[in-house]
């Protein structure tokens, strides 16, 4: 229960919704009879956050526990944030409304590299000091997920300790260990000492980091505990792993509000741009009677009438086919719509797609990311323009006239024709829509295409490429512009400028820990949202901190460059980036996991296997 | 197929939800309720489910209601189990009856104000003893005018039926009687932000306690 004093301001905000609470299947213990007061904080504002399905996942495993209460926190919005800082009130979680500067732990889940601001900012309205040396008591521990936390240094300074890879397990390790040293009454360095010694804990105190005088970095060295490399956590076993049976049900409209069930981990496609697909591997898939017995709870204890399959490339899933038509066995009477967020009609049988109209249809959408076959090929992203015209054109017939096609900006090798060419494979899916005899009559057709800029990223092929600077991304922006020549296909972009930062971000180190939080002290916070976001004001950050803001984003590095993550171990061997690295240069491609695996070295995590090759030969 | 009335109470933090999240709720537990809902035909089915008169953002009530359309065998008490087991903290079902009147006919709400906080209690009923005698009270109240939307005068006075001031435990009550329903609404939070003026320290809560028809028999 919020305070009497947060009660009273909640009529003065927008959205008070937001700060309330009391949502069906929120947990409330007895805290005189838990050890560990937990707070979990998604650092965005609650509509955001409460979409999200780590959160769900980890807080109801976390609540598992009888010695545990795991509570969520969000970012206030600024309106919010302004009556509790005039009147003093602390940051609290939702469910028991108490200040989280007295829990045992703080988690903060990082997804995004924008929302590093906005964790200094609910550190400090929950009274603490930002940087984890100026927290001496053992409690609260300050401790990071995600995956940002594949390159968690621009924010080592604030953290006590990072968990990479999935927590379900970890956290429990985390939780008995906390619980063991405040039985003991241990010092936070101690309790340190420890936790580096627990596979998947990344205690960045515990390493020291030199540079050359070139800026770049000379040594990253272990100290005392802890080991020389880190290595992510993962569950092996989807189906036995536990799966909340309720999610929290928010009374105020968040972005995702319904049933999300994750139907395996991983991705087989190995497109070199993208993180998660490296991220996240190897390949886990999760059994459908497993899925579907959790889907028919869940949808009982929430009264959600929309079931949404998450995962990257969900129709990579093996048997999304048996899985459907399990869905459908009870989800068509009961009323309940099932949407695939990355659908791709061709491996489905016309059957199904009946069946899927029969609900309730989502947009289509592709993502060819390139506009040329050249550039497909060196980004190794394996859709071809046949592809993309033939699933069009069976949508049409199927009823669609809204297609939705997602592309990027700045890709390694690209040129200007390769820009050129997203304007062209627009027009040719607006000229299959009229040559289409089944089209539906009487409507036109509407091509969005959503251009965002590339942002190279830790543990991808490549990590190493110099990001295009501003100047070079509104040059092609303009060229797309210019090449596009019919009202049917409308283009939008992602800002420059909060590309540019995160460019910067999800590539720095240490160094870069001043700037946040100075750049947070100037007022920046909400990064992610365009009406919150200061470019101006970072600029005068990266210069007051004497910080060159192109080192990081726009430069490119040499393979034998210490990066500021190679201490961390996702299972990708750096070898296997390099030579797919080389690979996009001489424009080849890699096959996906199904034909051949390309030893990305994933599977060592998980004793040698990787779904990808064992289940589906058929 | 048939039609019952829903009646529930709205307390607790529950009221900083707008009308339209309070649908998407009491829809939701509807379903998880599993009361056997009537379904509309065509391409997108969904449920018969219409309120009485919506309540506004931060206002308590002892007196909603929403109607719904039931399909096969099940009677109101088992709709009242039923529902009483699947709605969220805050949203306490009262009863199920059968629809009497049309929720268009409504014609007024009763209100309490319960006036709270660090303040004097003479102070404060003499400032909404104060208010009341004036010979007018003037507000400005956001009306439309063709499609634009503009600020328009209104006086309170006549529009303000049996005002009575008691004393709680904690604070100052005011009961009053004002229009409410589809022909001419007055939202008792004008008069509460006329006091709040007046003694700063004062939270008011306020509940809706009972709609009423022209002829100030209860709604049904
Ligand atoms: S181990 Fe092989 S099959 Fe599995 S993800 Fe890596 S490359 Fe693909």
């Amino acid at each position: 229960m919020v305070s009497k004093k947060i009660e009273k301001i909640l009529p003065l905000v927008q959205k008070p919704g937001r700060y309330t609470g009391g949502e069906l299947n929120s947990v409330v213990k007895d805290k005189s009879k838990v050890d560990i007061r937990y707070a979990f904080c998604f650092p965005d504002c609650y509509e955001i956050g409460m979409s999200h399905l780590g959160i769900k996942i980890l807080y109801a495993a976390a609540n598992e526990r009888d010695d545990v209460w795991c509570e969520r926190v969000f970012a206030p919005w600024h309106d919010m944030e302004e009556e509790m800082r005039k009147r003093a009130l602390p940051l609290y979680a939702l469910e028991s409304g108490d200040p989280i500067k007295d829990f045992d732990l703080i988690g903060f889940t990082l997804q995004y590299e924008l929302s590093y601001t906005n964790v200094l900012n609910m550190l400090d309205l929950a009274g603490l000091p930002v940087r984890a040396k100026d927290r001496t008591s053992l409690t609260p521990i300050v401790v990071g997920g995600g995956p940002c936390a594949c390159n968690p240094e621009p924010l080592a300074e604030f953290f006590d300790i990072f968990s990479l890879g999935e927590g379900e397990e970890v956290s429990n390790e985390l939780f008995d260990l906390l619980k063991e040293c405040k039985k003991e009454g241990t010092s936070k360095q101690e309790f340190l000492r420890r936790a580096a010694k627990i596979e998947g804990i990344y205690v960045p105190s515990l390493y020291d980091i030199s540079y050359h005088e070139d800026g770049t970095i000379k040594a990253i060295t272990p100290k005392e505990t802890a080991p020389e490399k880190v290595k992510k956590r993962i569950i092996s076993d989807l189906d036995t792993v536990s799966y909340p049976d309720k999610f929290i049900v928010p009374f105020i409209e968040v972005v995702h509000d319904r049933v999300v069930h994750e139907i395996f981990r991983g991705c087989i496609r190995g497109c070199r741009f993208c993180q998660a697909g490296f991220l996240y591997r190897p390949i886990r898939e999760k059994s459908p009677e497993v899925i579907n017995e959790q889907c028919k709870a869940l949808c009982k204890s929430t009264g959600y009438d929309e079931i949404s399959l998450s995962s990257l490339s969900t129709s990579d899933y093996t048997r999304l086919e048996t899985l459907i038509n399990k869905l459908f066995d009870w989800t068509i009477p009961e009323k309940i719509n099932i949407a695939l967020p990355s659908l791709r009609v061709d491996n489905f049988s016309d059957e199904l797609m009946e069946k899927l109209q029969t609900v309730r249809r989502s947009g289509l959408t592709f993502a060819p990311e390139a506009g040329t076959q050249r550039l497909r090929d060196a980004i190794n992203k394996n859709v071809t323009e046949k592809e993309v015209l033939e699933t069009s054109r069976k949508a049409f017939s199927g009823g669609w006239t809204a297609v939705k096609l997602y592309f990027m900006l700045g890709l390694p090798t690209e040129t200007l024709d390769d820009v050129a060419g997203i304007a062209d494979l627009s027009q040719r899916v607006v000229d299959e829509f009229y040559r289409n005899q089944d089209k539906p009559k009487g409507k036109g057709v509407q091509v969005s295409i959503s251009v965002a800029s590339f942002v190279p990223k830790p543990f991808t092929p490549f990590q190493w490429e110099a990001q295009n600077t501003r100047d070079e991304l509104k040059v092609k922006q303009e060229h797309l512009l210019a090449s596009v020549k019919t009202k049917k296909v409308r283009v939008s972009y992602h800002k420059i400028d909060i590309s540019f930062l995160e460019g910067v971000l999800a590539r720095g180190d240490r160094r870069l820990c001043d700037v946040i939080e100075k750049a947070w002290k100037n007022g920046c916070k909400f990064d992610s949202w365009d009406d919150s976001f200061k470019i101006d004001v970072w600029e005068k950050t990266f210069e007051e901190c004497g910080i060159d803001p192109l080192f990081y984003s726009s430069r490119k590095r040499d393979f034998s460059e210490v990066l500021p993550w190679d201490h961390l171990d996702y299972g990708i061997r750096k070898q296997f980036l390099i030579d797919e690295n080389k690979k996009a240069y001489a424009g080849e491609t890699t096959d996906h996991c199904r034909i051949q695996c390309a030893g990305c070295g994933a599977n060592r995590l998980n004793g040698g296997k990787c779904d990808a090759l064992s289940k589906n030969m058929v | 197929m048939r039609l019952v009335r829903i009646w529930f109470e709205k307390k607790g933090m529950i009221r900083y939800i707008s009308h339209l999240d309070l649908m998407r709720t009491v829809t939701r537990a509807i379903r998880r309720s599993e009361i056997p809902l009537w379904y509309t035909e065509g391409f997108n089915p969904h449920p018969y489910m219409t309120f009485s008169l919506p309540l506004s953002l931060g206002m308590e009530s002892e007196c909603e209601s929403m109607d719904i359309k039931i399909e096969g065998d099940i009677t109101d008490s088992e709709i009242l189990g039923k529902l009483t087991a699947a709605m969220p903290d805050g949203i306490h079902v009262t009863a199920v009856t059968e629809p009497v009147f049309d929720p268009k006919e409504i014609a007024y709400g009763e209100f309490t104000l319960d006036f709270d906080g660090d303040f004097d209690r003479e102070k404060m009923k003499e400032a909404i003893n104060s208010l009341l005698s004036q010979d007018e009270i003037i507000i400005q109240k956001l009306g439309k005018k063709g499609h634009k939307k503009v600020m328009k005068e209104l006086d309170l006075k006549p529009l303000i039926f049996d005002p009575a001031i008691t004393d709680t435990e904690s604070g100052v009550r005011l009961f009053v009687r004002l229009p409410a329903g589809s022909k001419t609404n007055v939202n008792p939070s004008l008069l509460a932000d006329l006091i709040g003026k007046e003694v700063p320290e004062a939270v008011c809560l306020i509940t809706r306690k009972r709609l009423l028809m022209s002829d100030l028999t209860e709604f049904k």
